[in-house]
């Protein structure tokens, strides 16, 4: 049965459902995207008060040469507590943990890179022994990973899914250019009537999608190490309910649950899970 | 002695290829039949892929292909027949982002890897990983600062490749699915549907729209490093990318030829060399976009986002390609690509001479009739004129 890891939002979340869930993706301020509760390096203590569960730490961002040594600072800090590993996406990140000797795991975590087993059986053999595989790729694609992966694997099946991450301000670069005043911790874009969220922080602009990924049909037929469940966004008491329905789900009630998650939110869907994307739309008669 | 760097220039076909290494790139990057992310343009097939390397080869210069989308379950089936394929074609390298490919080509074949853009490599340390699995030169992130390369180039000691001219991306290469997203359309596997160019409502947390003067857009302006050459020069950079397999035959001929003058100016005269305006201009005039250092100086502030309204220049200033130059009778066969006329003042263009300016005083069909405009696509037209002209010589709108 697979674990249930949730990428909480804020540490009452925390408190809330630490009897529910098996463990938790926290990022490091600043050194983290698509993470909701971050934390200061300096307050790695909170740490210690979440016992007994697995702790994933989230240093996901694209990291340049200034922030390096924090990384490394980052990594040798974590060593003193109890964690089972931390998330990357910049490959510098992977250089500096194998030159550290560490206790904890490495988790390539690439959101949208991840979609084959081959890479992710590579980045085993370079130090990764656990993957974060894509909400990009279909529930067949992901079943075919687990079966022929040699890592630990973990996949998104509810929350609103990441899809742009850059380094400019953007929303920023907007209001300041049209002289808007706007204080919002959070914005929107809005296109045919679907509104994505999107946020412009000190990384720089990062966006969700519209809908919020509602995966449990699928929990059923993936039989991987984690479940990933993000609450961005998603009220507490909801996200509750959506934690006890992942856990207690089987082919009897899962129907019930399905309806009973899309019936709780106005925007819902399968992503990606029962939808393969293409990208060959012009026919090219040029034979290889 | 300064080290000239690599001119590389994007070629979407076997005319773009021969064009970019006519007019002065060192290298050509293209797309094979598989697994590139241009995946709808019309890419080569093996035999062109044979032929364009044979044309570069005879000019001791070079062509890569690349492999640079991100491999589903589904394609890795056939990555070691494809790069088996490629190394029959001798190419000089492969352009590759996941992993995967790098270590399939490095096994199994013979292959010169190059780690793309698209695995968004921006620090020392992953520099340093990729040099270490046997990559021969990295691609930059876009999102690199002029310090920030140098101090790459510094402590890693591996072929480094940046961006000099061309679109951009609005986010790191790799991290964008927007297209994914709203049009089910890969972008990783080459179907990018370039959302970032769309206009969108902007609303605030209460989901009030906030309106600006123009619709709000992840458009950014695009790239060009023409001032900056030197001091990339000076920074030891080993190849500087032009961005553009779809970009046409004039755009290609032009740009490069911009380029490879600079370069070639800067090197052998260094101390001496001064910046000429009208490079800048001919650049800008065969555009359709703004262009701006981006990230380089580090600025990336208002600048660099493009607010229009998605109002794109459509460039005529293309007018004609020479066919054929008879130098006994003078007469230059052209082909036509825009509206001109006879009395018009046109520029003629090409890598061995400077621009020639000239009056179209007459102007011939195929069968010798003296005409006065010359209006159908592809026309074949004639002019006489002294000075010697060569096959792929372009004619343009004069310029200043």
């Amino acid at each position: 049965m697979s674990k249930i890891l949730t990428i909480p939002s804020n540490l009452n979340e925390i408190e809330k459902t630490i009897d529910l869930v098996d463990g938790f993706i926290i990022g490091i301020k600043d050194m983290c995207v698509n993470t909701n509760f971050c934390i200061d390096i300096e307050d790695l203590n909170l740490l210690n008060k979440i016992k007994d569960k697995d702790i994933f730490i989230s240093l996901n961002k694209n990291m340049h040469n200034k922030d390096l040594e924090i990384v490394k600072e980052i990594l040798i800090k974590l060593n003193s507590y109890n964690i089972k590993g931390v998330l990357y996406y910049d490959v510098g990140v992977l250089n500096i943990y194998n030159k550290l000797d560490l206790n904890y795991d490495l988790v390539w975590s690439q959101e949208h890179l991840t979609t084959n087993y081959n890479t992710i059986n590579y980045w085993n053999s370079k130090g990764a022994k656990y993957a974060n595989i894509s909400s990009d790729i279909t529930e067949e694609e992901v079943i075919k990973i687990i079966e022929k992966s040699k890592s630990k694997l973990m996949v998104t099946l509810f929350g609103y899914l990441p899809m742009f991450v850059s380094k400019r301000h953007i929303v920023k670069n907007y209001l300041e250019y049209f002289k808007l005043n706007d204080e919002s911790n959070i914005n929107y874009i809005e296109k045919e009537d679907k509104t994505y969220p999107i946020i412009d922080n000190s990384i720089g602009t990062q966006v969700y999608s519209n809908n919020i990924l509602n995966g449990i049909k699928s929990s059923l037929n993936i039989n991987i190490d984690y479940i990933v469940l993000n609450s961005f966004k998603v009220e507490l008491d909801k996200f509750i309910i959506v934690i006890e329905m992942f856990k207690t789900v089987n082919k009897d009630n899962v129907e019930e649950y399905n309806e009973k998650i899309n019936s709780m939110f106005t925007n819902v869907d399968y992503g990606f899970l029962n939808t393969k994307t293409i990208y060959r739309v012009k026919k090219n008669d040029k034979k290889a | 002695m300064i080290k000239k760097p690599e001119l590389l220039a994007p070629a979407g076909d076997l005319e773009r290829l021969k064009i970019a290494l006519k007019y002065g790139a060192d290298a050509v990057y293209i797309g094979g039949p598989l697994l590139n992310l241009r995946a709808n343009a019309i890419n080569f097939t093996f035999d062109e892929i044979k032929e364009g390397v044979k044309f570069a080869h005879s000019l001791n210069k070079k062509v890569y292909v690349t492999v640079n989308i991100v491999l589903h379950n589904e394609e890795l089936e056939e990555l070691e027949e494809y790069l088996k394929k490629l190394e029959e074609c001798k190419v000089d390298a492969i352009i590759v982002s996941d992993p995967i490919v790098v270590k399939e080509a490095l096994e199994k074949t013979n292959l010169e890897v190059h780690l793309s853009t698209q695995a968004s490599t921006i620090n020392k340390e992953a520099c340093e990983f990729w040099k270490n699995q046997g990559v021969s030169r990295i691609v930059l992130g876009r999102e690199c600062t002029k310090e920030e390369i140098k101090e790459i180039i510094d402590n890693v000691d591996i072929e480094i490749e940046t961006f000099i001219h061309g679109a951009m991306c609005a986010g790191y290469s790799g991290r964008c699915v927007m297209s994914n997203f709203l049009t089910n359309r890969d972008a990783n596997r080459g179907g990018c549907s370039q959302i970032c160019r769309w206009d969108f409502d902007l609303l605030n947390e209460d989901k009030e729209q906030i309106k600006g003067d123009m619709p709000f857009t992840f458009c950014s302006k695009d790239l060009s490093m023409l001032k900056y050459i030197p001091d990339m020069i000076d920074m030891g950079i080993t190849s500087f990318k032009i961005e553009g397999r779809m970009r046409s035959v004039y755009y290609i001929a032009t740009v490069i030829s911009i380029y490879r003058k600079v370069i070639d100016e800067y090197c052998d005269k260094n101390d001496k060399y001064t910046y000429n305006n009208l490079n800048e201009l001919i650049l800008r005039r065969c555009a359709n976009r703004d262009s701006v250092p981006q990230f380089f100086n580090g600025v990336y502030d208002s600048s660099c986002s493009y607010y229009n309204g998605r109002a794109e220049i459509s460039n005529q200033d293309f007018l004609g390609i020479v066919l054929d130059y008879d130098v006994h009778t003078k007469i230059a066969t052209i082909e036509q690509r825009n509206y001109f006329k006879s009395g018009d003042v046109v520029e003629i263009f090409g890598p061995e001479h400077n621009i020639i300016t000239y009056k179209l005083d007459k102007i011939f069909d195929e069968d010798g009739n003296e005409i006065d405009v010359v209006r159908h696509p592809k026309q074949i037209v004639k002019i006489k004129i002294e000075e010697t002209l060569n096959i792929d010589d372009m004619i343009r709108v004069k310029l200043v």
